[in-house]
């Protein structure tokens, strides 16, 4: 019961994942990050398969950096998008394909458009307003429908990802151990303090 | 004169030389001049630039100082192509060390395997030796003190306080052995190391490169404004220096004999 | 079949990067994954697979030594790592005396769970690999670094029937006091506290209801020790002696190889903790 969430906005877009690190009916971490930064402006997050997330995700991440060193510049989201992409589907047809599902957000430093995209292990690639993995989908796209808007500010994002989040705590039959979030601005990555303590009433 | 010996790669020749890698060594002395000067808690490489001919684009050619990972700088002396390769087997094996060890490379560690590829292009079928010595300098993770170290086309590696490497590279070290303090502040780096490649470089500012790096800092070129600066100020020094010492000057003071690099462990 | 979709499956990465020469030329060591004799089979694992699950068949032809309870956690004073000593093959109790904490250096201990081949094999692998490292890179290896190695290792096994669940605990003055989880999932994490095994749910239970960072050393090697004999208690498949260690700045330091039998007596009749369990005959 992992969740992922992305909302892209006027000029942002914010990743969350929750923090739990289960194995079985355990809770091993409830401060894991889901998420690898894969150079100043493009932030992956994961979730699927024990093992196979974190050596992807890391993968992924040395070669977005050793693209960079080599060429004295960063890799644009879509390009990052397609190159991991790309290396699902040969993965996809390999002996052991990875499991991962990712949703990989940034700004693009040149445009400054933000943009998200949602990949999945079947090597699907969605550019997309907003998006979401797992069981997190049944409950938040319809939220996301009803109340997300291409040009809303950052305050209006973080207000409908609380939506969605409280919808998660309200509904999901696991705790999750509250949601980790981060923002893409054209500034670079940072980590949003983000507040989940507070008890959600179910109706 | 080598009587064949220098024909293939891994054959030595009857007085032990593998005669290939050592005309690497002649490439290196041939390529222009590169210099790497330790300060307190800074350390600086200059580099000799080829003048630029007059439809060259020299903003976008690339430079002889280039960058291994964030922390590491690496500059050359010999042919450039052969460093653009070297240079990329350094960047892979930065990135891949800080995949599978979580922390960046030490920069004896870089300067190990880059060295260590070399070696391998001395002792095997159907490949020439990198014609090229590097010096590579950084600081290590949480760590402030600077590190300088020099490589050969052999697979040498060694650690020094201030080196040089390429053409001329022999006047440039006995000035940076006459010269060479241990507590240089930011400054006194800098000016040594453009004072001691102006030995060599004679068209001034415009052909000198400076990279400087500092613990914890990203990579600072020095733009050629500041270099200028330095060389203006350097060469008035100089004619004061010469016009105090007008009058009887017994001869060069400080021709120091100087140990061969081998000896130099 | 097999190399068609090999080469086909490959990281585009590395296509671009064909260099015979490279791989022949430079093989400082052996690799990570070293080779082993495969069964005859068609599919190595499955077979494997088909023949140790006493879960699935109590009759299955081997039995893996399963069953245990390690803990570890960070306090104020370091880490304190604690472990059962039982190994037990289905229902059959092969060994109450296993050691199950693994000295990989004066600074870094391993944890086992799960296969106990598995364990000792690879752990053993690790502190070589760690002796290697610090051999290169004249320091000591970084906890970081030596959970990173066994995880990768474990990792390119997956599927192949490995069986580990493994803590790396560690002091190092880049770190300071450092804990990680790694089982043959290829999953490593880092916390700072982790109960591992069979038993893990009743190590847990005590752990967590009175574990806080500033903990004192005694206090802390109290309720490390407590914990194991919780899990002793109620897990049939954990029990023997606690292993105890305390890993401070300066190394670990063992803190005794006893008997949970009198430690049970003892904790019931001075603190009348276990009150399910009767000294009298009625």
């Amino acid at each position: 019961m992992e969740v992922l969430l992305g909302i892209t906005g006027k000029d942002f877009t914010l990743i969350a994942a929750s923090k739990a690190a289960m194995r079985g009916a355990t809770v091993l971490k409830a401060a894991d990050d889901k998420t690898r930064s894969l150079n100043k402006h493009t932030l992956m997050a994961f979730s699927g398969e024990a093992g196979d997330t974190i050596q992807f995700a890391e993968y992924i991440q040395a070669n977005a950096q050793l693209y960079s060193m080599r060429n004295s510049i960063d890799l644009s989201p879509s390009a990052l998008a397609n190159f991991v992409r790309g290396e699902l589907a040969s993965s996809l047809r390999s002996r052991k394909p990875y499991n991962v599902n990712l949703l990989l957000g940034g700004v693009d430093p040149v445009t400054l458009k933000p943009s998200l995209y949602w990949l999945d292990y079947l090597a699907s690639l969605a550019p997309l307003p907003y998006a979401a993995h797992g069981y997190a989908q049944y409950y938040c796209l319809s939220i996301l429908d009803k109340h997300h808007h291409p040009d809303i500010d950052y305050e209006q994002g973080l207000k409908i990802l609380r939506m969605c989040t409280d919808e998660l705590k309200r509904r999901l039959p696991i705790d999750f151990k509250g949601m980790l979030v981060k923002v893409i601005t054209k500034d670079g990555i940072k980590e949003v303090e983000y507040f989940d303590e507070k008890p959600v009433a179910c109706p | 004169m080598a009587s064949g010996y220098d024909r293939a790669l891994s054959v030595f020749s009857p007085d032990g030389h593998v005669f290939q890698v050592e005309y690497a060594l002649e490439a290196v002395k041939r390529g222009t001049c590169a210099v790497g000067v330790k300060g307190a808690d800074i350390v600086v490489l200059g580099c000799e630039k080829r003048s630029a001919m007059k439809l060259q684009d020299t903003r976008i050619t690339p430079s002889k100082i280039g960058l291994v990972d964030t922390h590491v700088c690496l500059a050359f002396a010999g042919l450039n192509a052969d460093a653009r390769i070297l240079v990329d087997k350094a960047r892979l094996e930065a990135q891949s060390h800080r995949l599978t060890v979580e922390d960046p490379v030490t920069i004896e560690y870089i300067t190990k395997y880059v060295a260590g590829v070399q070696q391998r292009y001395t002792q095997s079928g159907g490949v020439r030796p990198f014609g090229i010595s590097t010096l590579i300098i950084g600081f290590d993770d949480n760590d402030r003190v600077p590190k300088l170290y020099q490589t050969e086309p052999s697979g040498i590696y060694s650690a020094w306080k201030a080196n040089a490497i390429g053409r001329s590279s022999k006047t440039v070290r006995e000035f940076l052995e006459r010269n060479h303090k241990d507590d240089m502040d930011r400054e006194a780096t800098i000016k040594l190391t453009i004072k001691s490649l102006l030995e060599v470089v004679q068209t001034g500012a415009k052909n000198i490169e400076i990279a400087i790096m500092a613990p914890g800092k990203l990579i600072e070129m020095l733009p050629v404004e500041d270099i200028e600066a330095y060389v203006k100020n350097i060469e008035q020094e100089k004619v004061e220096e010469a016009a105090k010492k007008k009058g009887g000057r017994p001869g060069a003071s400080g021709s120091a004999t100087l140990p061969s690099r081998g000896s130099d462990e | 079949m097999d190399t068609l979709v090999a080469s086909y499956g490959r990281p585009m990465f590395e296509k671009e990067h064909v260099e015979e020469d490279q791989l022949e030329l430079y093989q400082p060591g052996p690799s990570l994954s070293l080779k082993f004799a495969m069964p005859p089979v068609a599919q190595p694992s499955a077979w494997l697979r088909a023949a140790t699950d006493d879960h699935a068949n109590p009759n299955c032809p081997i039995k893996i030594a399963h069953g245990t309870t390690t803990l570890a956690f960070r306090f104020q004073g370091g880490i304190i790592v604690a472990t059962d000593s039982r190994a037990t093959a289905g229902n059959w109790i092969a060994s109450q005396t296993v050691k199950k904490v693994i000295e990989i250096n004066s600074c870094l201990l391993g944890t086992m769970a799960g296969g106990a081949a598995d364990c000792q094999y690879w752990l053993a692998y690790l502190g070589m690999q760690c002796r290697l490292h610090e051999l290169r890179h004249k320091r000591r290896i970084s906890v970081a670094a030596a959970s990173k190695i066994l995880a990768n290792l474990v990792y390119s096994y997956k599927g192949m029937g490995l069986s580990m669940g493994t803590m790396c605990a560690g002091v190092t003055p880049s770190e300071g006091p450092a804990l990680y989880y790694i089982d043959s999932d290829g999953t490593r994490l880092a916390g700072n506290m982790f109960c591992v095994g069979s038993g893990q749910t009743f190590a847990y239970g005590v752990l967590d209801a009175e574990y806080k960072y500033d903990l004192s050393v005694d206090e802390a090697l109290a309720l490390g020790s407590r914990s194991i004999l919780a899990a002793t208690h109620r897990d049939a498949y954990s029990g023997g002696f606690i292993n105890l260690y305390h890993v401070k700045e300066e190394g670990w330091v063992k803190h005794g190889f006893n008997d949970t039998n009198p430690i049970f007596w003892k904790t019931k009749l001075e603190k009348g903790e276990f009150s399910n369990v009767t000294s009298e005959l009625v």
